[in-house]
């Protein structure tokens, strides 16, 4: 037992840090709470330092200590930082500023428990944790859009977890456990066994917004504040994609499941970036691609098992995706929500508009940014296990994402009035931590990899 | 320190210079170049003494990145950083009544350092970062002036064109990685059979983007919208180089099927970027279309087996190309503008910039001693021995005699009419960059015997008198001809009777004259043509994306159909019960009814219907999934 707590320092840190954070915010102490919440999440990274490297389970084999469940702290830990940085901006002065703190740090803690289930009640856990906090963070503005969005997302996600829960108890009767290592054991029960996994698939699917699982996200981003806009695209789904890593590793290859995956990821990349390429709203724009890239993620998880890559491109990719895409809607967060407001950015706000340029780029895959690495990685992963036919799909698909996203770079350099943008500082700040991160991804990748870190 | 960063790493760190110190930059970025210069020279010395110096980084798990330093790869090098520190040179003078300096002088430091790294690139990983760079500084520089439109409009234009070939380069360095197993650049090339002639292929998509090959060359002659000096560089050693020499460099891997295609592109384009230069009426889109031209002799070269010649004519040509852009660029300030109406005579106000412009004109067009003659003999002695010859020779040899018309159109231009001029800021440093070019302009075919023994490629068959007579001619009877066809035009209907009075003379404009105008005018006529199909394929997706809209509006509509239709049917029951139920019922039903329009109004999106598209879906999975499992 105290080997075991030891073991998930991290999450108990980050527990107590949700949880001061509520305090400061009852003392009416917003700002303490603030100051509470980065400093433990800061401590919680620090601590899943030294864990880097181990690779065992805890409490009866139902949370997992490896290399995924790690990266997934150490990803997500600073991906909530700037997450709450960015939020600040939107919530400064209100009346319930810590307690978007204190729900944001709730709702990461149910990505984590996610992200390291070795057992089917944390996925329903899990999923739980996360949804509930991000329903409220949804509302809290409280206009007619984001409750609007709020109610889809809420319905969606009680109908998708019901879902998975009714599929679970199949594997549960069928196996006699609730232990994800114990699927092989029914190999004699294949229905039961797939049955399970199209139920998780939905309930995982609706949350890392999956085609055709993705419906309520654009409504969602677009009707909350775009800070939760932005930790919604990043760190609940990561959460969601490295809980169904954590699933399939177990899965028995003749079920088909890689061939679901692969489906799911055409589906993902292609209508998440045919529907970006209409939109004329930012952040239901940078939804869609965020859809697209959910269906790249599919690649490395689909060669999980038989493939050495698997692993580190899903985690690199993670990293990359998480750096890009917060710094394209902090960029957002300070230019506006429409194509027109970034329409001589490039003038008014030449390094906004140059960090901006990067991240897009990044995220088409461009070398030498961190989205190129993940990219790489991903399609090799996939043409290891002999899917070639879907890396050729997804680079056909990076090509169709440059469109999407050169309509947003050309206003910013052609646009005709440059009206001058306020610039917070901390938005600055968020700026320039992913502009930095883009880069060292990029570069130090290799790093990492022959290091065997990742 | 490895020898092989020499090259690239001083314009990098210029680069990066530049940026943080925001002055002396002009100072900065060219000793960056002439840095550049030095380590490719020693590069080059060691070579020549046998040394190939390979440097690896650590890359891609089992794909280190690498450097390699050998014969061919250094004297790219050289010729890259020799243009790069004279464009510089001129630079300081052309540059110096504009804004932004520290913006120009650090990206075309960088480009600098891009290209040095795409040159001495081993392993196909570095190349393709190193192509991707070069792709988006050329499209900072071309869109220097961003604040113009036609500027801004061109930048956009030549990166969309190159990134779209740049999807061959992806596929075929996924090929060439996939069926060898390594990225190096050398053992890759080894892989025969159809992976080869697909790879080659795919390769060749690539070079024509980036070397403007038809049906892709119209980037290249709006890219003129950008500074002189960009264009000198890009133009010469650097973008659209890269695509040929991408082709040199992989010389060992085409089969006869990419052979032949390489060279039919070549053929093609030399031959119609030779006639779009004719009508040309400004010079510097005549320079550029030029440019078209030449790499289409190259790649016919390439397309006849003998990849030695072509390299030797890329190298004539940085040097001959980058002088004339650079006196192109002092004839602009002289008189504002690079129209032909505006040109008139400017050289007789400009002699020593004519004086270079004229001396690389002839070079380009292949008089001899100059260094045009020695390199354009070895690509018509290549077409005329090597395979198709029957059919690449008179192409090669259409495409000397169209340069020649069209120098010679061009020095006639500049020549007549009277030599008046504004005062230009900067002479000197323009003057010293011009001349910096022309003399490797007009002496660098001496070095090339030399230069063969060097290279380890399959060394050019000796030029016979054959070739060296057939070049000849063409390229004297095309200076003829580009000198005095524009007399007849200027003369016009009003001077006929003169006109009998020469009539060989007027028989030739009508018999060349005319038809190369009109086929001039069809090629550009197609061009918009080819513009509007990509236009029009542009639209067509767009409008799948948006039918896919369209077409989820009208199943929310059936969805909504299918509940109104509930409705009816709920008050056809209500109408028939009516006076049988009481009044209790009746009020819960108006209250459930009421409850239920509240939440319409909460939902006006669709999410009953992304509901069901979703069990729908999961539908559809297990029904696969089971019908799959079932039948094993």
């Amino acid at each position: 037992m105290g080997r075991d707590l030891a073991l998930i320092i991290p999450e108990i840190a980050v527990l107590l840090t949700a949880v001061g954070a509520l305090i400061a915010e009852m003392l009416r102490q917003p700002r303490i709470s603030l100051i509470i919440a980065v400093i433990g999440l800061v401590v919680g990274t620090g601590l899943t330092l030294r864990l880097l490297g181990t690779d065992t389970t805890v409490f009866g084999g139902s949370f997992r200590i490896d290399t995924l469940s790690i990266w997934a702290k150490l990803i997500l830990l600073p991906a909530t930082v700037l997450s709450m940085l960015l939020a600040r901006v939107d919530v400064r002065g209100s009346a319930r500023e810590g307690t978007v703190y204190s729900l944001l740090i709730f709702s990461t803690l149910g990505a984590l428990v996610l992200a390291g289930a070795g057992d089917s009640m944390f996925l329903v856990l899990g999923t739980l944790l996360t949804g509930l906090a991000t329903f409220a963070l949804v509302a809290y503005p409280d206009t007619d859009p984001a409750t609007e969005a709020a109610m889809k997302f809420f319905v969606f996600a009680s109908v998708t977890t019901a879902i998975m829960i009714f599929g679970l108890s199949y594997w549960f009767g069928a196996s006699g456990s609730t232990l994800i290592a114990d699927l092989p054991a029914m190999d004699t029960m294949p229905l039961a066994v797939i049955l399970g996994f199209v139920t998780v698939v939905v309930g995982l699917g609706y949350k890392a917004s999956l085609v055709p699982f993705h419906f309520w996200a654009p409504d969602a981003y677009e009707g909350a504040p775009l800070s939760i806009a932005a930790y919604l695209s990043v760190v609940p789904k990561i959460g969601a994609l490295f809980a169904l890593t954590q699933v399939v590793r177990h899965l028995p290859p003749e079920t088909g499941w890689a061939a679901v995956m692969a489906g799911l990821a055409v589906l993902s990349m292609t209508y998440g970036y045919l529907a970006a390429l209409v939109q004329d709203n930012v952040i239901r724009l940078l939804a869609y691609s965020s859809i697209a890239q959910s269906g790249y993620f599919l690649l490395g998880i689909l060669a999980v098992g038989s493939s050495e890559l698997a692993l580190p491109s899903i985690i690199l990719f993670a990293v990359a995706y998480a750096a890009m895409n917060l710094g394209a809607f902090a960029v957002a967060a300070i230019a506006g929500r429409t194509l027109n407001d970034f329409s001589g950015l490039g003038r008014s706000r030449p390094l906004i508009a140059i960090a901006m340029v990067v991240f897009l780029l990044s995220l088409v895959g461009i070398p030498p940014l961190a989205g190129f690495v993940g990219k790489f990685l991903l399609f090799a992963a996939a043409i290891d296990v002999q899917f070639t036919w879907l890396a050729v799909v997804a680079i056909i698909n990076s090509a169709l994402s440059l469109a999407v996203y050169l309509r947003i770079v050309v206003p910013m350099y052609r646009g005709g009035d440059s009206a001058s943008v306020e610039l917070d500082a901390w938005l600055g700040f968020v700026v320039f931590a992913t502009v930095a991160a883009t880069f060292i991804i990029g570069l130090g990748a290799q790093f990492m990899i022959v290091r065997d870190i990742v | 320190m490895s020898a092989v960063l020499l090259p690239i790493l001083p314009p990098l760190i210029a680069a990066l210079a530049v940026l943080i110190l925001r002055r002396g930059s002009a100072a900065l970025a060219l000793a960056g170049a002439t840095l550049s210069l030095a380590g490719g020279v020693r590069l080059l010395a060691g070579a020549l003494d046998g040394q190939a110096e390979t440097l690896l980084l650590p890359g891609l798990p089992d794909m280190p990145l690498r450097l390699v330093s050998g014969p061919m790869t250094a004297l790219l090098s050289v010729a890259v950083a020799t243009v790069g520190t004279f464009v510089l040179v001129y630079a300081i003078g052309y540059m110096k009544r504009e804004s932004g300096q520290a913006r120009f002088y650090a990206v075309m430091s960088l480009f600098l350092a891009a290209m040095q790294a795409l040159v001495l690139a081993g392993d196909w990983v570095l190349l393709l970062a190193a192509w991707e760079l070069i792709g988006l500084c050329s499209y900072l520089l071309i869109g220097f002036w961003f604040q113009r439109p036609e500027a801004a409009n061109a930048a956009s234009r030549a990166f969309l064109y190159t990134r779209s070939a740049d999807l061959g380069l992806y596929v075929a360095i996924f090929i060439l990685i996939g069926s060898s197993g390594t990225s190096e650049i050398a053992a890759s090339l080894e892989v025969g059979g159809s992976a080869s002639t697909a790879a080659g292929l795919l390769l060749l998509l690539a070079a024509m983007g980036k070397s403007a090959q038809v049906p892709l060359q119209d980037w290249l002659m709006r890219a003129m919208a950008g500074p002189t000096p960009v264009s000198a560089l890009l133009h010469s050693a650097t973008l659209v180089a890269a695509g040929a020499i991408l082709l040199i460099r992989s010389a060992t891997l085409l089969s006869p099927e990419a052979l032949f295609a390489i060279g039919l592109v070549g053929g093609i384009t030399t031959v119609a970027a030779g006639v779009i230069a004719l009508a040309e009426r400004d010079l510097k889109r005549l320079l550029a279309a030029s440019t078209a031209s030449q790499y289409g002799l190259m790649l016919i070269a390439v397309g006849a087996g003998v990849p030695t010649a072509a390299l030797l004519h890329l190298l004539a040509h940085a040097a001959i190309k980058s002088t004339l852009f650079l006196a192109a660029g002092d004839f602009q300030h002289a008189r504002e503008g690079t129209a032909f109406d505006q040109l008139k005579g400017v050289g007789r106000a400009r002699p020593w910039a004519f004086a270079g412009f004229a001396l690389a004109a002839l070079a380009l067009a292949g008089i001899p001693p100059l260094s045009g003659f020695f390199s354009k003999d070895a690509v018509i002695a290549a077409a005329l021995s090597g395979q198709g010859a029957a059919w690449l020779g008179p192409l090669a040899l259409a495409g000397t005699l169209l340069t020649g018309a069209y120098m010679g159109r061009a020095l006639r231009v500049l020549w007549q009419g009277s030599g008046d001029s504004r005062p230009v800021e900067g002479t000197g440093w323009m003057r010293a960059g011009i001349w910096g070019l022309a003399i490797p302009a007009a002496g660098l075919g001496l070095a090339f015997g030399p230069l063969e023994t060097i290279l380890d490629l399959p060394a050019p068959e000796t030029a016979g008198t054959v070739a060296i007579v057939l070049g000849l001619v063409a390229a004297l009877v095309g200076l003829a001809l580009g000198w005095l066809v524009p007399v007849q035009r200027l003369l016009g209907p009003a001077h006929q009777w003169a006109e009998s009075g020469l009539e060989v003379a007027g028989g030739l404009t009508a018999w060349i004259g005319r038809p190369a105008m009109a086929v001039a005018r069809g090629c550009d006529r197609l061009e918009d043509h080819l513009y509007a199909a990509a236009l029009a394929i542009g639209h067509t997706a767009l409008s799948i994306a948006r039918g896919g809209e369209r077409l989820e509006q009208r199943l929310y509509l059936a969805v909504l159909g299918v509940g109104r239709a509930n409705l009816a049917v709920g008050r056809w029951v209500r109408s028939g019960d009516e006076r049988g139920i009481d009044g209790l019922i009746f009020a819960l039903v108006a209250g459930v009814r009421d409850l239920g329009a509240r939440a319409r109004t909460l939902q006006s999106g669709l999410i009953h219907h992304s509901l069901a598209i979703s069990a729908v879906a999961t539908a559809v999975l297990l029904a696969i999934l089971f019908s799959a499992s079932l039948s094993v």
